[in-house]
């Protein structure tokens, strides 16, 4: 498998797009375009083999399930995960002759992805610098009162910073990825302790990704118990995913009642007892 | 004067402006300050068409610097787009100050939540969902999340925008009120299974390690002890550790990650893992 300058350039098209700070919008460009599971559809259909795309794209997704950017520090860039690091996977399990489904194959994927999305915040941090440019340019509208200008630095120049940033580094990095993969092949054989120690930890990182939601949800550690429940129901009763979450949907439910209970009660005492004392005035409720 | 008022055309117009354009000019400096210059333009063009002086009144007070959960966040743009109605009517109680005071006290708590409801919960859930799907390769689980995710993204960020503008202030009250309260909970629990299920069948961190008699048997494989205690054991302490790495030794995720490459390469070593991959 190797990729020509049209696939190059389609693929740098969409890594403009979903970064993030992407012009195609929060919704559709980062938080659609930009996880890996949609980014492997779209190498998978310029590539030509969906299901290999879909199956690296589902591996690596789990390492960046919960990208949250707060205040807009990264330690990954997905428009790098997505357009740089599944093509270039895509062609190492190729070259390696591993299927995608099996558990080597997404450790192999896994680890390269994670790689060049580590690398790839190199890209995040040049696109927002060169931003400033237009910034600079756009306050100088607004202070003439130019105020038709906006729209051409919110949605127009910052194409200038991505053929720079996300289009071009995709092309480049894409092209001289079949290469590279031959030689990291030739030298380093698979039962060697390198590629050993990549594909473990390429085993482990979806464990740091998980962990990051689990921070957010997680106060104490009562809060693990939801967790490892949908853990159980998958890993000890082999229950799949979605329905899982219907199982997980129903416990939601009694929390949500349980919860407006407990909200309502004070406020019912209280107007109950207000209504004892003859301050209640009937209109009011029930 | 006849009362101001702002049309169909022009809510619609600040509305898309700011689903589209809440952060395509990024930077570490203005973050969403242009997406949100952007979105006020055409308000403020209608409201103030004839007076060039309150417009730029009207459209300085934007040019602070203003970064939230662009989704959630699509109620204070909305509650703004009221206030500047109300200004223009000539509204005493509100200046560049009261508006911005407004902006600057709610973009906090609403990137607090949004961040965890949408980006740490929704989307996960949806993800998780859509992984699911994609057994053996199936494009199904990504379509799934395009539709699913775009429908909810886009209704749930207009409602909220009109929310704001019809509602003001009150219509932040009930994101963060009790019935904001026990959704986040049902919620935040709902992804907290979801994630465990995904990461029982999507994460699998094995032990090669094993004791042999003389014979060359296999006499205790360790993998098998550990799945009989809790199937999935090792992966489940790995999660965990990296958690409490980060959430009580404050690391962030790249030193973790480092931490994980230090462990398997010494695990490798020492026959804890192997791959087993030959040519």
């Amino acid at each position: 498998m190797s990729i020509n300058i049209f696939q190059a350039i389609i693929l740098g098209l969409f890594a403009s797009l979903s970064s993030m700070p992407g012009l195609g919008g929060t919704s559709i460009g980062n938080y659609t375009l930009g996880r890996p599971l949609i980014g492997g559809l779209i190498c998978g259909i310029v590539l030509g083999d969906i299901p290999t795309g879909i199956m690296v794209g589902a591996a690596m997704q789990v390492v960046y399930i919960a990208l949250v950017t707060p205040g807009g520090t990264v330690s990954a860039d997905v428009r790098a995960v997505s357009y740089i690091g599944i093509p270039l996977a895509m062609i190492a399990l190729k070259s390696y002759g591993l299927d995608p489904a099996s558990a080597e194959g997404t450790a192999l994927a896994t680890s390269f992805g994670t790689m060049v999305g580590t690398i790839g915040t190199v890209l995040f941090y040049g696109t927002a610098t060169m931003n400033l440019i237009w910034q600079h340019m756009g306050w100088a509208w607004v202070d003439k009162r130019e105020y038709d200008k906006l729209p051409l630095v919110d949605y127009v120049l910052p194409w200038i910073s991505h053929i720079c940033f996300s289009l071009i580094p995709t092309v480049i990095m894409c092209m001289a990825g079949e290469p590279v993969v031959n030689l990291i092949k030739e030298r380093l054989p698979m039962d060697g302790i390198p590629m050993k120690t990549l594909f473990t930890v390429g085993a482990l990182l979806p464990c740091v990704g998980i962990a990051i939601l689990l921070k957010q949800i997680v106060r104490n550690v009562l809060d693990f118990i939801p967790y490892l429940t949908g853990f159980t129901l998958a890993a000890s009763m082999g229950i799949n995913l979605v329905a899982s979450t219907v199982i997980a949907g129903m416990i939601a439910i009694i929390i949500y009642k349980l919860k407006m209970l407990e909200l309502r009660k004070p406020a019912a005492a209280a107007s109950s007892a207000a209504a004892e004392n003859g301050w209640d005035d009937d209109e009011e409720d029930i | 004067m006849a009362e101001k008022k702002l049309s169909k055309k022009a809510l619609n117009s600040g509305f898309h402006r700011w689903y589209y354009g809440n952060l395509t000019c990024f930077s570490q400096e203005h973050m969403q300050t242009f997406g949100y210059l952007c979105s006020m333009l055409p308000l403020c063009k209608e409201l103030y068409a004839d007076d060039p002086d309150r417009m730029a009144e009207s459209m300085d007070t934007y040019r602070t610097f203003f970064n939230t959960e662009p989704q959630l966040g699509a109620i204070i743009v909305g509650v703004t787009a009221g206030l500047e109605e109300a200004r223009a009517n000539g509204a005493e109680d509100v200046d560049s100050e009261t508006i911005n005071g407004l902006r600057a006290g709610l973009m906090g708590p609403i990137a607090g939540i949004g961040d965890s409801l949408v980006v740490g919960t929704v989307i996960p859930i949806l993800l998780g969902i859509a992984m699911g799907m994609s057994g053996g390769g199936s494009p199904l689980g990504a379509i799934f999340y395009i539709i699913v995710w775009n429908l909810f993204a886009y209704f749930g960020m207009r409602f909220l925008y009109f929310k704001g503008y019809d509602m003001g202030t009150k219509a932040v009250e009930f994101l963060v009120g009790d019935i904001g309260t026990a959704i986040r909970e049902a919620v935040t629990t709902l992804g907290g299974v979801v994630i465990g299920a995904v990461s029982a069948t999507w994460v699998s961190v094995k032990t090669s390690f094993a004791l042999y008699n003389e014979a060359g048997e296999a006499y205790m494989v360790l993998q098998e002890k550990l799945d009989s205690v809790f199937p999935g054991l090792l992966t489940a302490i790995f999660v965990i550790l990296c958690w409490w790495l980060m959430a009580k030794k404050q690391l962030s995720p790249l030193k973790v990650m480092g931490i994980l490459v230090v462990v398997a390469f010494v695990g490798v070593l020492v026959g804890f893992f192997n791959p087993g991959l030959s040519y």
